[in-house]
């Protein structure tokens, strides 16, 4: 009931702004503030009354039967890994609401309403357990951020946002013809905690699924919407297209790819990890010379998403909590970056590199936090990046499913996020100040309270990620012992990766003698 | 040949229909009634038929009539439901349309319940004369309709080009039912079926089957014979492109299915590779061409062309699943089409109707209520959730993948996507464009914003609760 309510708040919300618009701008944006925290708070109680001794889904309720005729029911839970997805979630809709109070110049009803309506469609994908359900909320999602790239967007937006559809669209068919398939070999039901392999053809349905995903993470080469869109999009669209629905891919990748298809994945993943490893040095590479802050920022999340997919095929519970971790992280950096980049555009109009430098002299607030969130999303210890990038990177290379060559070449795009992020920052803050930015006001209070909260949760994570790691952990394992016959490497101790050099040192012979012991 | 007892309880829709019929006729003949009130006749005489028919459908009254020529099951009463929702809707649309031209209006319901009645001999025909009369009172009334208003050189040259096209197809149509008849040695649709085995087949008889592929293919506009259809829609009174878009194309469906699954179900290796193909083509030359269109009843036209390609997909499964998918999307697709249709006849201009997309461009904040039905349609229509054409493509889908046809689905689902563009074209211009030029709206008639939020709920209804027409489309096979 609990999380029924947590979904369906903001779609109450969709309403009681259709019904009282009439009450002028505040009210609207009271409203829906009011709602986002709301369901904020309401969340909340899904993490103090989740259990992470258990890995099955809970917090749902009994199944109800929706459509008898065809086997559909409304089955909703969560666990350890969507828990940290709908608090990302309902945690990033009012920030986002309060980051958009002055910038929506038209239409502010339907902007608030596509707002609330999208994070009922997110927090929907992450918690169905029908396999129907999911898609129901993976493509009614999409009719929300349509518009809000198509209406509130830049420029292009109408070209951006047609893309983003069709790219999706085009991934979901696909997706639906392998959901349906799964459907009759589950007993003519979409219920997705009865769905036990081996399936047939899963080869074919693993690819079903993953390229859906693989287009909303998005791996490459299937990134060439995200660019367009995160540019088009206003601010706050970008923040929830970062923050969020792109973790809907990996996410996806996560629940089905992995525990459904073990074989396929195992056999995929030679394929999938040169992806994710070219998509972490072509996403630095390109996000180096963008001119464009948002370009740059933009380019950033699919290196940074490069990385999330390699710790989720690296299939051991280091490099999966890693990615969980990181699917936050990114969502709060990231988010964090766009957020930034929508204040100063405000202020100046413009998001060229050439046009800014001694920004610090000018608005020191706001190149403090800046700072901040820029070496979060480098990787900076002590800061959220690191701790996720590091159990990815760890539990990729002690699992030797793939060749550590790549890893070594990820590790290259660490360095190149230090690269291409602190000289956008020296060329932004420092320097000689030009003309037309002296007269560049800092932060308001309002935008200090929409970055404070990013910031608390950046350092939270970097300084003490055991709370976040803890509750995933035995959901995570859960993945793991689904995914791989035997996960011995990569292993953690209290959500620790145990010592780096004895992981490397137990060879495979040292190995096979402790097993032999113990047995 | 003994005459048998005549239930007459099982003839009711029928008979309401011709009722009303000969009642509009009689009281078009006084001039001093307003003309609005024999379209209310209309829409009063068809709801009653469709309130009897829902209550011959929950209550199991069925049974065969007139020496097995006539059949009455759930499958023929889910249809009548499906012709008789789009006969109201159409009317609905239509007094206000009529009202612009000052144009004779008694003829034209006339008309409208003739075809109407057509269409429900059509799919309760148990033999394949029967069906043939059903067919042509429908189309023969239709290709008056079509040419409606003829001052409008479009409107009669639709009619024109609709009538010799369509007459060509009911040749096909019957000189397939003579191979059959030669094949088999009945028109009996049941006998027919016992004559048959799969080893039995006859040239003759693939002949004839495949003649009556061809004239099912011309009436419910599958490519490769769908040329009529952007031509006559375009030219056609919108009211009556709406019409054309959805009884009649149900009605060929629901004789297409009672044929081809009860007569002819032995020659399956025949047919369904055949139908599989069509299916494919079908949806993809509408669609792809649909996006090439700028004159919106045009795209509407090849959109509809391939929603008759998802329909043959349901067909093509051929199995329960199958049918009752095809019953099921028929009928979404008819409220749907019909909402479309509605919304560009919304959109009127004192200088006309608005059919070029372009002259969409800000409706989104100067119509908000007319934006708003045009985009739950056309959302409808791309199927997307939470909207009834969802759930439609959703159990087509389901019941192909059921029947192992693996890469139709994946064409289909394909299409999906590719269609997605142009409907959502629409919507970014209503909603993401600026108008080059004011234009000036006409006022809402009240009788057509009716029709809509009945389509529109219809389709939000069926989108968030499948089970309330999907349940009796599930019983109703056969």
């Amino acid at each position: 009931m609990l999380l029924s309510t947590v979904i369906f708040l903001p779609l109450l919300g969709v309403i009681a702004i259709a019904l009282l618009r009439g009450l002028g701008e505040s009210a609207i944006k009271g409203i829906a503030l009011a709602i986002g925290l709301i369901t904020f708070v309401i969340s909340l109680g899904l993490y103090t009354g989740f259990n992470a001794d258990t890995a099955t889904f809970q917090l749902g309720g009994t199944p109800i039967e929706w459509v008898s005729g065809l086997g559909i029911s409304y089955h909703i839970g969560i666990d350890g890994i969507s828990l940290w997805l709908v608090l990302l979630t309902t945690f990033l809709t009012p920030v986002c609401i309060l980051a958009a109070w002055n910038s929506v110049e038209k239409g502010l009803s339907g902007f608030m309403m596509s707002l609330l309506a999208l994070e009922t469609g997110m927090l929907g994908v992450f918690c169905s357990l029908d396999l129907f359900l999911f898609f129901v909320f993976w493509e009614s999602m999409l009719i929300p951020m349509y518009f809000l790239i198509g209406i509130w967007g830049g420029e292009r937006r109408i070209y951006a946002t047609v893309k983003f559809v069709l790219y999706t669209m085009a991934g979901s068919a696909l997706m639906l013809v392998g959901i349906l398939a799964l459907y009759f070999q589950n007993d003519n039901s979409f219920d997705l905690t009865t769905l036990s392999g081996p399936f047939e053809h899963s080869d074919l349905l693993f690819l079903a699924f993953f390229v859906a995903f693989a287009i909303k993470v998005p791996l490459f080469p299937f990134h060439t919407w995200l660019p367009d869109a995160h540019v088009e999009a206003p601010t706050v669209g970008s923040v929830i297209l970062a923050g969020v629905l792109l973790k809907m891919g990996t996410y996806g990748i996560i629940r089905f790819c992995l525990p459904l298809f073990p074989d396929a994945a195992e056999k995929f993943t030679p394929l999938i990890v040169p992806l994710a490893v070219i998509g972490i040095i072509y996403g630095a590479l390109v996000a180096m010379v963008q001119p464009d802050l948002k370009k740059l920022v933009a380019y950033s999340s699919v290196s940074h998403l490069g990385f999330v997919v390699l710790g989720l095929f690296s299939k051991n519970p280091a490099g999966l909590q890693g990615s969980v971790l990181q699917m936050i992280n990114h969502g709060l950096s990231t988010g964090a970056l766009f957020l930034l980049v929508g204040m100063i555009y405000e202020r100046r109009h413009s998001r060229m590199i050439v046009d800014f430098g001694g920004l610090s002299k000018r608005m020191p607030i706001f190149a403090t936090v800046f700072m901040i969130v820029t070496l979060s999303s480098i990787g900076l210890p002590g800061l959220n990046g690191f701790v996720g990038e590091y159990m990815i990177l760890f539990g990729s290379f002690v699992q030797g499913a793939f060749s550590k060559v790549y890893v070594v070449f990820a590790t290259a795009g660490v360095i190149l996020a230090a690269v291409y992020m602190l000289w956008m920052f020296q060329r932004v803050m420092f320097g000689t100040l030009d003309k037309t930015n002296e007269n560049l006001p800092d932060l308001n209070a309002r935008e200090i309270v929409v970055m404070l909260p990013l910031l608390l949760f950046i350092v939270w994570i970097g300084v003490y990620p055991k709370p976040f790691l803890n509750k995933m952990e035995k959901s995570v394992g859960l993945v793991v012992t689904k995914v791989q016959a035997t996960p011995a490497m990569g292993q953690l101790e209290n959500g620790v990766p145990v010592g780096t050099k004895l992981a490397l040192r137990e060879t495979e012979h040292e190995k096979s003698e402790k097993e032999a012991q113990t047995k | 040949m003994p005459i048998e007892e005549i239930n007459w309880q099982l003839l009711m829709p029928e008979l309401v229909i011709a009722l009303t019929l000969l009642i509009v006729l009689v009281f078009d003949l006084f001039d001093s009634i307003s003309k609005k009130v024999l379209g209310w006749m209309t829409i009063v005489g068809a709801a009653i038929a469709l309130w009897v028919s829902i209550q011959m459908h929950l209550d199991g009254t069925v049974g065969i009539q007139f020496n097995q020529m006539f059949k009455v099951d759930n499958f023929s009463l889910f249809f009548n439901m499906i012709f008789l929702i789009s006969t109201i809707l159409v009317v609905l649309l239509s007094m206000s349309y009529l009202d612009r031209g000052d144009k004779k209006q008694g003829p034209y319901y006339l008309l409208i319940l003739l075809a109407t009645l057509g269409m429900m001999l059509m799919a309760a025909g148990n033999e394949l004369i029967i069906v043939f009369l059903g067919l042509e009172l429908m189309s023969l009334s239709l290709y008056v309709l079509a040419g409606y208003f003829r001052e409008n050189p479009a409107s009669s040259e639709a009619g024109m080009k609709y009538l010799l096209l369509g007459a060509f197809a009911s040749a096909f149509f019957l000189y397939g039912i003579a191979l059959i008849y030669g094949g088999a040695g009945t028109t009996s649709i049941p006998a027919i079926a016992e004559k048959i085995t799969a080893e039995s087949s006859s040239p003759l008889l693939l002949a004839g089957m495949f003649l009556l592929i061809v004239g099912f293919g011309f009436k419910v506009a599958i490519v490769p014979f769908h040329q009529w259809a952007p031509d006559v829609y375009e030219g056609a009174p919108t009211t009556i492109a709406a019409f054309i878009s959805a009884g009649p194309k149900a009605a060929g469906f629901a004789a297409f299915l009672r044929i081809f699954m009860e007569a002819l179900p032995n020659l399956q290796g025949e047919w369904s590779g055949v139908l599989i193909l069509l299916a494919m083509l079908t949806m993809t030359v509408g669609n792809v061409i649909a996006i090439a269109q700028t004159n919106i009843k045009r795209m509407l036209a090849y959109s509809s062309i391939a929603h008759a390609g998802y329909v043959l997909i349901g067909l093509a499964a051929a199995n329960n699943d199958g049918i009752s998918s095809a019953m099921l999307y028929l009928l979404v697709y008819c409220v749907m089409n019909i909402g479309a249709f509605g919304a560009v006849i919304l959109a009127k201009t004192e200088d006309g109707e608005s059919l070029m997309i372009s002259d969409y461009a800000g409706l989104g904040t100067r119509k908000p209520l007319l934006a708003m039905f045009m985009s739950v349609m056309l959302l409808s229509l791309a199927g997307f959730p939470p909207t009834a054409g969802f759930v439609g493509k959703f159990y087509i889908f389901k019941a192909a993948v059921g029947a192992g046809h693996i890469w139709l689905v994946i064409i289909g689902a394909l299409n999906t996507a590719i269609s997605a563009f142009y409907y959502l074209r629409v919507v970014v211009t209503m909603y993401m464009r600026e108008p080059e030029e004011e234009l000036e709206f006409s006022p809402y008639a009240s009788t057509l914003v009716i029709g809509l939020i009945i389509a529109a709920v219809g389709v939000l209804l069926i989108g968030i609760l499948p089970s309330l027409m999907l349940t009796p489309a599930q019983n109703s096979v056969f």
